[in-house]
């Protein structure tokens, strides 16, 4: 291999382009516009509606989890819209107590297990492991069309429950209240989660045997995007811990079912325990819900800022240091529930260890701005954003995990400020960057470059009002989960509920300019951004197989700025991301300005 | 008809090291699973040790034994069936493949039964449970002795148990002072749930068996070029076996029994012998 001559996917000869950047293979040509008008992709080949629900093309699956996420958000954002109405007033503005409890459970079990954990896995993770990697599809088609339908099944089910009996215990589903005192319906909700969790599990298995068996020539692991390391470890945890919470839920549902069970004091059990386990998932859960979308951060941020990511190599690892590391600090939400006082330091302890990745990872994208070209569209002011919130997040996830402070702070609103700077700030951003990177590609057309700045604007502005209140009077003492609260707490929650409205008016603009460049947007062509993945090598949308051909992989993920262009045989053996560097990537490492 | 190499493989090879890996990955969920029921018993385990030990000995070790015996053997046949299946042996395959379906499906009406017996003794806790006619008789009689106790018992799953328990001709433990009935409800519910996922697993093993044995009879199935189905196929039964062997000594050896009493429960179970 190291004396080819380069050739394109379709095996001829190519005369390389002059690029200020090296893709990671050799691109296909553009096609001419009366060819693009005409020419058959994924989206077209076959319209007919079984052709659709028998798919096992990984991109029209990525894109019915689009519309099944997309519905589930909205409906989660009517429950937070009534429960931040009722915040106006001390005493409760619109609810009952018992609607406040279902609507805030219905907003938090909704947001989590039918939006924030499918949400990248499902569209991104789906859509693009196997173009980034060079394969025509994910190593288990059909198992991936079976967990959509699963999801969707379970997804629906769990909406139906929440309808119907609803469902009030929070999305911890504590015992003894959930299995003894609620008078929701806590048996089949618990069967909505079991089934859509089961699912994960089933995308999981198969993203990891698609990275680990679909790998195109010369896509070796130091060559991989890294999202696509990101979703690997992210498919770690899925794999590890949601099994977990799955015999945790049967296990509560059998005392639901039995009248008695493994929780019960009354017995000698102990509801502790069912902390225990529970978080033993949900903690690492919550790095299900951002480690895709650091992911697509090191994508976006790269492509914007013209540059090799900084530090490849601990970028990657620190994903899967989450990976590990997220699994012992569950005890961190326990402090004070009962919990050993020296396993609680010891908890401590790996908490502080486990912001240690993150940081690398905060660290690793600044140093790759510097002294990049920095172009502010949409994606990028996501990305910029995701950096600025998800910090913040993460460092007052260190105030909660010091035993000290957290005694103070424990279920109060500086706990859900704190994670929605995570999970909003961070996952909702990085799912707002990747939806809007990938677009074109998924779609063919360009959306409006005004209308998307301003979204992301107004969001940024609408997501920093309303939770930096949150902070502030959670830190004064006010609690988690309570309609009522002292009349001096009514300004901060009046201020959250107002920029609770501007946010939502940020997130329905996507709806309108998206669907609008479906029809008048401007065509994409291949390579809109000039980015270097293999997926931008193809044409928008892609076929329906993806490659013509096995596409051979030359260099690493992100050689931005390389004025002398594609010179692949002598850079043949270019290592990159600034290994072992020599040519394309050693400039690769340091060029931009 | 569809080719052995799916389309979006390149060979056989990658098709096959990725069903491999697929299945290997699912059973590290599997493991996790079971671990996180595992991990739970093991705390009460400890905490509770004379509990459970009274637990267990109220449990049919006699049908276990012989379960646990089925089990083995249908790991050995489905072992066989790959070895069938490689060497091209149709009727093999389909032989192996229909021992193992029976051993499976013996394996899941033994425990049925077991079930309805530990009914008949009225070993349910909770909402299912009701007081069995001899341990009214003997509620009644301790009554007679002590008439302060409340004319019908506070749980009927304890007066069950402390009568199944003080008939073992093994256990000799006395309520209250060795164990605590109410406690025991801990161990059944373990004992429930465990061997219910367990027999939940069987039979989706089971439904795997007699669809490999349709593939193979159609002929549709080119069983030498995709013998790795059967291999992922026999991963899964070998798994949902290992999880046996592990609930056989948690759960059924957790308390004294011996050998006599296993041979007379299981008699008793498929109506040899005598009973009481
Ligand atoms: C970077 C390091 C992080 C640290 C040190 C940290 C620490 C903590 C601690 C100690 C708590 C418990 C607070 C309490 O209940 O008193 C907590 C709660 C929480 N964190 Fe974090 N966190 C981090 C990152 C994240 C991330 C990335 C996410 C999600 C994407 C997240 C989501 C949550 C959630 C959802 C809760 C509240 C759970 C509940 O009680 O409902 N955290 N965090
Ligand atoms: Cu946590």
């Amino acid at each position: 291999m190291a004396t080819a001559t380069p050739h394109s996917p379709t095996g001829a000869p190519v005369d390389p382009p002059k690029l200020d950047y090296t893709p990671q293979a050799i691109p296909l040509p553009e096609p001419t516009p009366a060819e693009d008008r005409t020419r058959k992709h994924y989206l077209n080949h076959d319209t007919s509606l079984l052709g659709w629900i028998f798919t096992v093309d990984h991109k029209r699956i990525g894109l019915m989890y689009l519309v099944g996420v997309s519905l589930f958000f909205v409906a989660g954002a009517i429950a937070v819209g009534l429960v931040r109405t009722n915040l106006i007033t001390p005493t409760g503005a619109i609810l009952e107590l018992d609607q406040y409890n279902k609507a805030f459970t219905a907003h938090g079990t909704i947001m989590l297990f039918l939006f924030l954990i499918p949400v990248i896995p499902g569209v991104l993770g789906n859509y693009l492991v196997p173009l980034m990697i060079g394969a025509k599809d994910m190593a288990f088609p059909k198992l991936n069309l079976a967990s959509f339908y699963v999801w969707a099944f379970g997804a629906l089910f769990f909406m139906y429950q929440l309808l119907v009996g609803g469902l009030d215990t929070g999305w911890t589903l504590y015992p003894p209240y959930s299995t003894k005192y609620s008078h929701t319906n806590v048996l089949y909700a618990g069967l909505g989660i079991f089934i859509t969790g089961f699912s994960s599990i089933l995308t999981g298995i198969n993203i990891i045997a698609t990275i680990h068996k679909m790998r195109c020539p010369g896509m070796t692991w130091g060559r991989l995007p890294l999202f696509v390391w990101a979703m690997y470890a992210t498919s770690v945890i899925q794999l590890l811990g949601t099994p977990v919470l799955a015999v945790t839920v049967v296990m509560t549902a059998v005392e639901k079912l039995f009248g008695v069970g493994i929780f019960d004091p009354k017995l000698g059990g102990d509801p502790l325990l069912f902390q225990h386990m529970f978080w033993f998932y949900s903690h690492p859960a919550v790095y299900i819900m951002i480690l895709p979308g650091m992911g697509v951060i090191n994508e976006v941020l790269t492509c914007f800022s013209r540059k090799n990511i900084f530090g490849y190599a601990a970028v990657a690892w620190s994903s899967v240091g989450i990976a590990v590391v997220g699994f012992l600090v569950w005890g961190h939400h326990m402090f004070l529930a009962g919990q050993g006082y020296y396993l609680a330091m010891v908890f401590a302890f790996l908490t502080m260890l486990v912001a240690v990745p993150s940081a690398i990872k905060v660290f690793n994208w600044t140093a790759t701005l510097y002294g990049g070209v920095i172009s502010y569209q949409a994606p990028m002011i996501f990305a910029i954003g995701f950096i600025v919130l998800f910090t913040i997040g993460g460092l007052t996830g260190l105030f909660l995990g010091t035993m000290g402070t957290d005694i103070h702070l424990h279920d109060t609103y500086f706990v859900i400020a704190h994670f929605h700077y995570t999970m909003v700030g961070g996952m909702m951003f990085a799912w707002q960057a990747g939806l809007h990177f990938w677009w074109p590609k998924m779609t063919g057309r360009m959306y409006s470059d005004f209308w998307s700045r301003l979204a992301a604007i107004v969001m940024l502005v609408g997501f920093a009002l309303t939770f930096l209140p949150q902070f502030v009077v959670g830190y004064m003492g006010m609690p988690r989960r309570y309609p009522n609260y002292p009349d001096e707490y009514q300004l901060y929650n009046v201020m959250s509920t107002a920029a609770a409205y501007i946010q939502g008016i940020g997130y329905a603009m996507p709806v309108f300019y998206l669907t609008a460049s479906l029809f008048f947007g401007k065509r994409a062509g291949n390579n809109p951004y000039k980015a270097t993945g293999l997926e931008w090598m193809v044409p928008s949308p892609p076929d329906a197989h993806n490659f013509p051909a096995t596409p051979t992989v030359y260099f690493g993920p992100y050689e931005y700025g390389v004025p002398d262009g594609l010179s692949i045989v002598d850079k043949m053996n270019g290592h990159t991301n600034g290994v072992h560097t020599n040519g394309a990537a050693k400039q690769g490492v340091t060029s931009g300005s | 008809m569809v080719g052995p190499v799916a389309h979006h493989f390149n060979n056989m090879a990658q098709q096959q090291a990725s069903v491999r890996l697929g299945m290997w990955l699912f059973l590290v969920t599997e493991v996790l699973f079971f671990g996180g029921a595992f991990c739970a018993y093991t705390v009460y385990r400890i905490w509770f040790p004379k509990d459970f030990e009274a637990g267990s000995a109220a449990l049919n070790v006699g049908i276990a034994s012989v379960n646990t015996f089925l089990l083995l053997a249908s790991s050995l046949t489905i072992t066989l069936a790959i070895r069938s299946c490689y060497e091209s042996d149709r009727k093999g395959l389909m032989r192996n493949l229909l021992l193992t379906t029976v051993l499976g499906t013996l394996f899941l009406g033994l425990k049925a039964r077991e079930y309805h017996i530990d009914y008949q003794e009225g070993l349910v806790p909770g909402v299912f449970g009701y007081l069995t006619p001899h341990a009214k008789e003997a509620y009644e009689k301790e009554r007679a002795v002590n008439p302060t106790l409340p004319e019908t018992p506070e749980n009927a799953f304890n007066e069950n148990l402390k009568y199944a328990l003080s008939h073992s001709k093994v256990y000799k433990g006395k309520p209250g002072e060795d164990y605590e009935p109410y406690r025991v409800q801990l161990f059944f519910m373990f004992y429930y749930s465990m061997t219910g996922l367990h027999v939940l697993h069987m039979v989706v093993g089971l439904g795997l068996l007699v669809w490999q044995m349709v593939l193979t009879a159609t002929g549709f199935f080119d069983y030498s070029a995709r013998y790795v189905y059967i291999e992922t196929m026999s991963l899964y039964w070998h798994f949902v076996d290992m999880v046996w062997m592990f609930l056989l000594p948690l759960l059924y050896l957790a308390g004294p029994h011996t050998a006599t009493q296993a041979m007379e429960q299981f008699q008793m179970a498929i109506g040899l012998g005598g009973g009481h």
